[in-house]
C-alpha cells in the first residue's frame, strides 16, 4: 500500500537548533497516527513543515503522489491537507459560519467578476459553500450549528477548538493534522473528543496525524504512534509498544527517574 | 450651601476627589481657553436669537450644562447626583471668575498680559462676566455654574423620552440658528419666504416658536406611529414589504434635487464629498476589507488625476512625445480617458503592491507612505517636467462631455461623481459580500491561518491593491475633471492621511460609513467657513468627541459592532459567558 503521506530525512534548523533532524514519517489512507514527545521535541515544527509554512532544510515530502517541499499551505489544502493550530486561531471577527465558508474558498471559484456580476454560477455556488460550511458545523452536533450567526470570539473555549476543526473539515481534506486538540478540555469533553477523531476517520475517511500531550487521548484513538525528542525521532509502532520504550521513558521523565517508572497513563 | 458640601468633602476626601470637582475644572478651563483664542468675543454678537441671545454667552452656558450633565452619568445615589452636578457648574465658574480677577489685578499691577495673550480683550472680559465686571462677575458665573448645573440634574431626571424630545428640538434650533446662512439660500432655492424666520443670522422670536414646535410635534408623531418606518408607509403605494425600495426612492430623490436646493458653493462641496467618498471607498477596501495599512493612498488619487488631465489636456508646454498625447492639439474624451486611468491606476497598484506583499502591519504602512512620497516627488521632478510639467502641473484640462451639459457647472459635475460613488458603493458592497470579500476579511484577521485555509495570501493582497487603486483613482479622475488641472501640491501626504481618517472616523469597513465620514470630515469645515479662524477648534472638538463617543466610528461594520459589544457584554456580566467557558472545562 503506498503512503498518502511520506517523509524522508526531514530535517529544520533555527540558527544554531536543530528543531526536526532527518525524521522519517509516514500517514497511510485512513490511519490515524499519534504524535507524542515533551515540550520543544518538533512536533508543531514537523506540523509546520508539513503543512507548508516552513519549508525544510533536507529532505522529500510526497503527498498523495506529488512532491509537496516548497509548497504554499494554500496549494497544500488545495492537494488536501488541513490542519488546526495548537493556540485556537479562529477568524475572530467573522461568524462561526464565515469561519467555516472560508475553509471551502480552496474548492470554489468565483472571483471579483463573479462578485461584481452575481450570475446564476456564483449565486449556486454561494449557496453550495454556505451549505459544506454548515454540513462541517452540523458534524458537532449542536454545539456550532445554533451558533452559527454568533462571532467565533464569542463562543466557549472548547467550541472554539471544535470549530477549528470544522473549518478545517470544510476544506474536504484526505489528511487532517491536529495539534493538540484536547488542550484545555474535560474528561468528558475528551471522551467526546476521542469518538469524534474516530468518527473523522471513519466517516469522512481521513487520515488524521494528531499532536497530543494526553496519553489517554492517544492511547484511545491512535492506529500507530511516533515519538519524537529533541527533532530526532525515537520510537515508532503501537502505543504499548512506545509507551514500554526506554529511550520514551527518559525522554519524558528523565534517565534517573525513568529507572523506577512507566509513562503515564 | 455649595460651597458648605465642598468642604465636607474636602474634609473627607480632598478636594480632587470630591465628584464633579475635576470635571468642573476642566469646565472651567475650556470656557478660559475659548475666552483666551477670542471665541467667545468673537461669537458674542453672533446672534441665535435676534435680540434675545447671542452664541457667545450662550456657549459658557453650554459649557458648564454639558460638562455638568456629563459627570452625572455613572449610577449614583440622589444626593450624590445635585452635589455632583452644582459642584461642576460652580467649579467651573469660580475658575473663570478667578481668571478674570488674575488679569485684572495682574492689569493694575502694570502687567500688559495683552501683549502676550491678544485676545483677553475688555470685550472678552466684559462677555465673559456677563458685564459686571471679575468681582461681581465671579459671583454671577458661579450663580450660574451651579444654575446650570441644577439644570443638568434636573434633565437627567426626566423621562428619556421626553429628554430626548427636548435635546432633538434644541439641537434642531442651534443648528437651524448656526447653519442660518446655508439654510436661507435653500430656503430661498425653493421660493419659501424666510423673513418671518431670521432677522440678521439669528432666528426671530416666532421662528424660534415654530422650529421648536415642529421638532417635538414632528418627533412625538413619528414616535406614536413607530418611527420612520410609518412615515414611509404612509405614502402612497408603500407597503411592508417595498418599504426598503420606498426608502432608497426617498434617499434618491432627495441627493436628485440636493443641488437644486442649495447654491453652487454648497454643490461644489458635495462634489468634493464625493470624491473623496470615491477614496474612502477604495481605501476600505484596502484597509477595511483586507487590513492592509496603506500610508500613501494618494498615490492613486495623483495617477488618477495626472493620467485624466494629461489625457484630455489642451495644454501646449507638454512635449509632443509623451506616449499618452500623439500632438499637442489632440485630447481624449474623457469617457475614453477613464478606462485608460482606471487600467493604469491598476498596473500601479500591482507595482506598488509586490514588493510589499511580505510586510505586514506598520512595516507596510511605512512603505507605502514611502510609495506616496515617491509619487508627490515623480511628478515634481525636473526629470518628468515635459510629460508632467513639474510644480505647474497640468493645465487646461478638457471639460467633462455630457450630453451638451456644462459639465463645469458644479450641480452638474455633482450628478457625474454621485453616479460613481454610487457605482462604489455598488462594487463595494458586492465584493463584502462574497468569496473574495471572505478570504479579505480571513486574511484581515489572520493572515498565516488565512493561508491555511487555502487563500492565496499574496494573489488577494494583490487584489486588494488593484479594486483599491481602481475606485481610487476616479476620485483622481474627477479631482482633475472639476478643477481642469492636476498639480503637485493638491497630492501631499495629508490627502492620504484624510481619506483614513474618513475611514475610521465612519469605522472601518463599513460602506455607509465611508460616506458619512466624508460628510463629516470633508463637507463640515466647509459648511464651518462662517466660523472663520474658529472653524479648526470646532472641527477638531467634533472630531475628538466622535472618537471618544463612539470609538468603532459614526457606522460601524456589524462584525465590529457585535465585537465591540462582545467586549461590553464580557466586562459588564459577570458570571455570563466566563462561567459558561469554565463549564466547558477551561482548566
Amino acid at each position: 500500500m503506498s503512503h498518502l503521506l511520506e517523509l524522508t530525512g526531514v530535517s529544520k534548523r533555527f540558527g544554531g537548533l536543530q528543531a526536526v533532524n532527518e525524521v522519517d514519517f509516514h500517514a497511510d489512507p485512513g490511519e490515524i497516527v499519534g504524535v507524542i514527545g515533551p515540550n520543544g521535541a518538533g512536533k508543531t515544527t514537523l506540523f509546520n513543515i508539513v503543512t507548508g509554512f516552513y519549508t525544510p532544510d533536507e529532505g522529500t515530502m510526497i503527498f498523495d503522489g506529488h512532491n509537496i517541499a516548497g509548497l504554499k499551505p494554500n496549494a497544500l489544502t488545495r492537494l488536501g491537507m488541513a490542519r488546526t493550530f495548537q493556540s485556537v486561531r479562529l477568524f475572530n471577527a467573522m461568524t462561526v459560519l464565515e469561519n467555516a465558508m472560508v475553509g471551502q474558498h480552496s474548492r470554489t471559484k468565483s472571483g471579483v467578476w463573479g462578485a461584481l456580476t452575481r450570475t446564476g454560477r456564483t449565486v449556486r455556488e454561494e449557496d453550495r459553500i454556505a451549505e459544506k460550511a454548515r454540513e462541517s458545523l452540523a458534524f458537532f452536533d449542536d454545539r456550532l450549528l445554533p451558533r452559527q450567526d454568533s462571532l467565533a470570539s464569542d463562543l466557549a473555549y472548547a467550541d472554539r477548538r471544535r470549530l477549528e476543526i470544522a473549518r478545517a473539515m470544510a476544506t474536504e481534506p484526505k489528511l487532517m493534522l491536529l495539534d493538540e486538540p484536547a488542550a484545555g478540555m474535560n474528561p468528558a469533553e475528551k471522551e467526546k473528543l476521542i469518538r469524534q477523531i474516530g468518527r473523522l476517520r471513519d466517516e469522512q475517511g481521513y487520515s488524521i496525524i494528531l499532536i497530543e500531550h494526553d496519553m489517554p487521548v492517544i492511547k484511545s484513538v491512535s492506529d500507530r504512534v511516533v515519538a519524537l525528542d529533541h527533532g530526532i525521532k525515537i520510537a515508532e509502532g503501537t502505543y504499548q509498544e512506545v509507551s514500554s520504550n526506554q529511550q520514551v521513558i527518559e525522554a519524558y521523565l528523565g534517565k534517573a527517574a525513568a529507572e523506577q517508572q512507566e509513562l503515564p497513563s | 450651601m455649595t460651597a458648605d458640601t465642598i468642604t465636607k468633602a474636602r474634609g473627607r476626601r480632598g478636594l480632587s476627589e470630591t465628584p464633579g470637582f475635576n470635571t468642573g475644572a476642566v469646565a472651567g478651563i475650556v470656557v478660559v481657553y475659548l475666552g483666551m483664542v477670542g471665541m467667545i468675543e468673537a461669537f458674542s454678537d453672533r446672534p441665535i436669537i435676534t435680540d434675545y441671545i447671542n452664541f457667545g454667552p450662550l456657549l459658557i452656558l453650554l459649557i458648564f450644562y454639558f460638562f455638568a450633565y456629563a459627570a452625572i452619568g455613572r449610577p449614583m445615589n440622589e444626593g450624590a447626583v445635585f452635589q455632583t452636578g452644582i459642584t461642576v457648574g460652580v467649579v467651573g465658574g469660580l475658575l473663570t471668575g478667578v481668571f478674570l480677577i488674575l488679569v485684572e489685578i495682574g492689569e493694575s499691577a502694570g502687567y500688559q498680559v495683552r501683549d502676550v495673550f491678544i485676545s483677553i480683550s475688555p470685550t472678552m472680559r466684559d462677555v465673559l462676566s456677563f458685564g459686571f465686571g471679575p468681582y461681581v462677575g465671579t459671583v454671577w458665573l458661579t450663580a450660574i455654574g451651579a444654575l446650570m448645573g441644577l439644570l443638568a440634574v434636573l434633565t437627567r431626571r426626566l423621562q428619556p423620552e421626553l429628554r430626548a424630545a427636548v435635546f432633538s428640538a434644541l439641537s434642531v434650533l442651534m443648528i437651524g440658528a448656526l447653519g442660518a446662512t446655508l439654510f436661507r439660500v435653500m430656503l430661498d432655492g425653493l421660493s419659501i419666504p424666510t423673513r418671518w424666520l431670521y432677522r440678521s443670522d439669528g432666528l426671530t422670536l416666532i421662528g424660534t416658536v415654530v422650529i421648536l414646535a415642529l421638532a417635538i410635534g414632528i418627533r412625538l408623531y413619528v414616535r406614536r406611529q413607530g418611527g420612520a418606518r410609518m412615515v414611509a408607509l404612509s405614502l402612497p403605494g408603500a407597503t411592508d414589504r417595498n418599504l426598503p425600495r420606498v426608502l432608497i426612492g426617498l434617499i434618491a430623490i432627495a441627493l436628485m434635487a440636493l443641488p437644486w436646493i442649495v447654491n453652487t458653493f454648497v454643490s461644489d462641496v458635495l462634489g468634493t464629498v464625493g470624491l473623496y467618498i470615491l477614496l474612502g471607498l477604495g481605501l476600505n477596501i484596502v484597509v477595511g476589507f483586507a487590513g492592509l495599512l496603506d500610508l500613501g493612498y494618494v498615490a492613486f488619487y495623483a495617477v488618477g488625476a495626472y493620467v485624466t488631465a494629461i489625457l484630455t489636456s489642451h495644454a501646449s508646454y507638454l512635449v509632443t512625445d509623451n506616449p499618452l498625447r500623439p500632438s499637442p492639439d489632440t485630447f481624449t474624451n474623457f469617457w475614453i480617458a477613464i478606462p485608460i486611468t482606471v487600467f493604469i491606476a491598476v498596473a500601479i497598484g500591482l507595482i506598488i503592491g509586490a514588493p510589499v506583499l511580505r510586510l505586514r502591519g506598520d512595516y507596510l504602512a511605512i512603505v507605502t507612505l514611502g510609495f506616496g512620497e515617491i509619487i508627490r516627488i515623480l511628478v515634481t521632478s525636473d526629470w518628468l517636467k515635459p510629460y508632467l510639467g513639474g510644480p505647474q502641473g497640468v493645465t487646461d484640462a478638457e471639460r467633462v462631455p455630457f450630453f451638451g451639459l456644462n459639465t463645469r457647472d458644479p450641480r452638474i459635475l455633482y450628478y457625474l461623481i454621485l453616479a460613481f460613488a454610487l457605482f462604489a458603493v455598488f462594487i463595494s458592497m458586492r465584493l463584502k459580500d462574497s468569496r473574495v470579500g471572505r478570504a479579505w476579511a480571513a486574511m484581515r484577521e489572520d493572515e498565516d491561518i488565512a493561508e491555511g485555509m487555502g487563500v492565496s495570501v499574496i494573489k488577494y493582497k494583490l487584489l486588494a491593491f488593484a479594486m483599491g487603486a481602481a475606485i481610487g483613482c476616479l476620485g483622481g479622475a474627477f479631482f482633475a475633471a472639476k478643477l481642469s488641472v492636476a498639480n503637485p501640491g493638491s497630492f501631499t501626504l495629508l490627502v492620504s492621511i484624510n481619506v483614513l481618517a474618513v475611514v475610521v472616523l465612519g469605522g472601518i469597513g463599513s460602506i455607509p460609513g465611508v460616506v458619512v465620514g466624508s460628510l463629516v470630515l470633508v463637507g463640515l469645515p466647509e459648511l464651518l467657513r462662517e466660523f472663520g479662524e474658529f472653524r479648526l477648534h470646532i472641527y477638531g472638538a467634533i472630531i475628538i468627541a466622535i472618537m471618544v463617543l463612539r470609538p468603532e466610528g459614526l457606522i460601524p461594520d456589524k462584525r465590529r459592532a457585535m465585537e465591540l459589544h462582545a467586549i461590553e457584554v464580557h466586562e459588564g456580566a459577570g458570571p455570563g459567558p466566563l462561567s459558561a467557558a469554565s463549564a466547558e472545562g477551561v482548566q
